[in-house]
């Protein structure tokens, strides 16, 4: 049974937007020049929403796992809804519920964001430099975690629910739609859409190895490959805090017992330095060499969900131009000799 | 807040401080709620706004009112315990991870190997042992420090010696006058014993090197893999199998260990590092 569907056409769309953020917050991705990433709308930036495009800067774990916060003061809960979500990004909560849902430990802190936040997800109808999702088996456009879908197709805007949630988000603003089911031209072209990005990006990554095979190459590459390659490397953690995965921590202590959790990276000196000094992974190489071996064969092994949806956010970041992805090609074409 | 709070500590007050070596002390900690743990497993202690180190406690599990972590001074926050006074309120969350599994044990002999300050999750376990001594065929405790004023629970170890079923052997790097027992590392006590070893199961823990060693030792005189259960120390950072800072391989030392079998983890890089 197809899932409640309500399309708009601009005007009306606009209507509902501004209805919307008056009594939401709303984040979606807006556009600046070559930037774009998410704001709070308000009416001043409404119309530089862009729709269906992938990877806004921001990924979307900031807001689920700032880069700072207090997780001993009382829970502050507000509705957010955030719009423009991408499949990778999407997808990458998956590991993520794994971790911070986890029955035995639940972080009640990220339960709270994830149950008061709206998810509005959306095709990718661009391909951005370094977006490989497809080359993991996954797709550029939204299959899990997304409360609603939406599509934007010249001026209309097509809303699809994907949860519970969802289906009543439609409800609420549903008093501003025009059409209450997705017409089979709309449902074509969304699927020629579809088709022709998937089509594309595996072309485009053609020579790039699949994420278990990434595995298989790294656990079996030489120490020299890791010392080669983190040669630019300056321990930034830059690729660690831009990735939509990694959720690596420090728990900070304050005066009455209170603890700030605080966004950590394993690339930076000292992470796994123990009580009295050692550290396994003080030498530059091996600590590069860890963040591999974390995401495609230690997590792989440990959760059922993926530690890299193909965003490519770390080659863009990376100071030392360090491009994961050449690096992986060239263990797989050094392989296949 | 109805869930519990995984990262909110309770409170505990430090009633006793002891003086086990010029660096070790114990503490003995009062919760102000309801505590206990399995032996092996470990808690986190908070230094109010000062920080948080994971320990395992080195007192008996079945003592509930009560327990007790021995510290050595080693870094910024254990330098901050040693100075702390009597009285003082301390946060602790936890127990965390995979104590030893005693069930395993059970009509077996134990061979226990421990160096340093690593007597200290394995006085838990020795007490415990004591408990279910009747469950087991023998308990051969091996301990080495650098030297005598650094062999901590000298007042354990002579009672250890009293009981049915436990036999002791100690060794210092470096000795004394007034030293009578063996001399050089660790693992040269393991040449002093005699266990029937596929009967055996051996338990060790210590620092890395001479976790390294004993393990070898432990391999050349005929023990297999799944018999050797180790106690890991990583940055154990949240406890809870999140931070990462304890990553080893696919393992998370803090939920999945602390005390591992080493058949699990031998082939994983870096474990004695």
């Amino acid at each position: 049974m197809p899932r409640p569907a309500i399309t708009f056409e601009e005007r009306r769309w606009d209507v509902a937007m501004k209805a919307l953020i008056k009594q939401n917050k709303l984040l979606a991705p807006v556009v600046k020049h070559d930037f774009q990433d998410y704001e709070i709308i308000g009416e001043h930036n409404l119309h530089q929403i862009i729709y269906n495009h992938p990877k806004p800067t921001t990924p979307l774990k900031t807001f689920f796992l700032p880069i700072k916060q207090n997780v001993t003061i009382p829970l502050q809960e507000e509705r957010v809804i955030i719009m423009g979500v991408p499949a990778c990004d999407l997808q990458a909560l998956g590991i993520l519920d794994e971790m911070y849902l986890d029955p035995d430990y639940p972080d009640l802190y990220y339960a709270s964001r994830r149950r008061t936040t709206l998810l509005i997800g959306t095709d990718c109808h661009q391909i951005l430099p370094h977006c490989h999702c497809v080359s993991y088996g996954l797709k550029p456009y939204p299959q899990l975690h997304h409360d609603i879908l939406l599509t934007r197709l010249n001026s209309k805007v097509i809303l699809e629910a994907a949860s519970k949630a969802g289906e009543a988000f439609l409800q609420e603003i549903g008093q501003w739609a025009e059409g209450y089911e997705i017409v089979e031209s709309d449902q074509e072209k969304i699927r020629e859409i579809r088709a022709d990005i998937e089509q594309r990006l595996a072309v485009l990554h053609a020579d790039l190895p699949g994420y278990k095979m990434s595995g298989d190459l790294i656990e079996d590459a030489a120490e020299e490959v890791w010392q080669e390659h983190a040669f630019t490397c300056v321990s930034c953690g830059a690729c660690a805090t831009i990735c939509p995965t990694c959720t690596c921590f420090l728990l900070i202590d304050r005066p009455d017992f209170e603890k700030i959790r605080q966004m950590d990276a394993c690339q930076y000196p000292g992470f796994t330095r123990v009580a009295g000094g050692e550290d396994h992974l003080i030498n530059l190489a091996e600590r590069f060499k860890h963040r591999y071996m974390c995401k495609y064969v230690w997590k792989p092994k440990k959760f059922h969900s993926p530690a890299c949806t193909g965003c490519g956010r770390c080659i863009e970041a990376c100071i030392g131009k360090i491009n994961k992805n050449e690096i992986l090609t060239s263990l797989a074409s050094v392989t296949t000799l | 807040m109805s869930e519990k709070n995984i990262y909110q500590p309770m409170r505990a007050k430090l009633v006793e401080v002891i003086e086990e070596s010029p660096t070790i002390k114990s503490f003995v900690l009062i919760p102000e709620t309801d505590f206990s743990f399995e032996t092996g497993q470990f808690i986190e202690l908070t230094m109010d706004g000062i920080g948080e180190a994971p320990f395992t406690p080195s007192s008996s599990p079945l003592v509930r009112d009560r327990f007790e972590l021995t510290i050595m001074k080693a870094g910024y926050v254990t330098e901050r315990i040693h100075q702390l006074q009597v009285g003082e309120i301390m946060g602790i969350r936890g127990p965390y991870g995979r104590g030893y599994p005693l069930e395993v044990f059970y009509n077996k002999e134990v061979l226990v190997l421990g160096g340093g300050c690593g007597f200290a999750p394995l006085r838990s376990l020795l007490y415990n042992l004591e408990a279910i001594r009747d469950k087991l065929k023998r308990v051969v405790f091996c301990y080495g420090a650098k030297n005598p004023k650094e062999c901590i629970y000298q007042p354990y170890v002579d009672r250890l010696r009293t009981l049915e079923k436990f036999e002791v052997h100690r060794t210092v790097d470096v000795a004394d006058e007034g030293w009578a027992e063996e001399v050089g590392v660790a693992t040269v006590l393991l040449d002093k014993v005699d266990v029937p070893i596929q009967d055996t199961v051996s338990v060790v823990c210590g620092p890395p090197i001479m976790m390294k060693y004993g393990v070898l030792k432990l391999i050349e005189m005929g023990f297999r893999d799944e018999q050797i259960y180790l106690s890991m120390e990583k940055n154990m950072s949240c406890g809870l199998g999140k931070c990462g800072h304890c990553m080893m391989g696919e393992y998370f030392v803090c939920k999945d260990g602390p005390v591992f079998r080493y058949d699990e983890i031998k082939d994983l890089p870096d474990i004695w590092k």
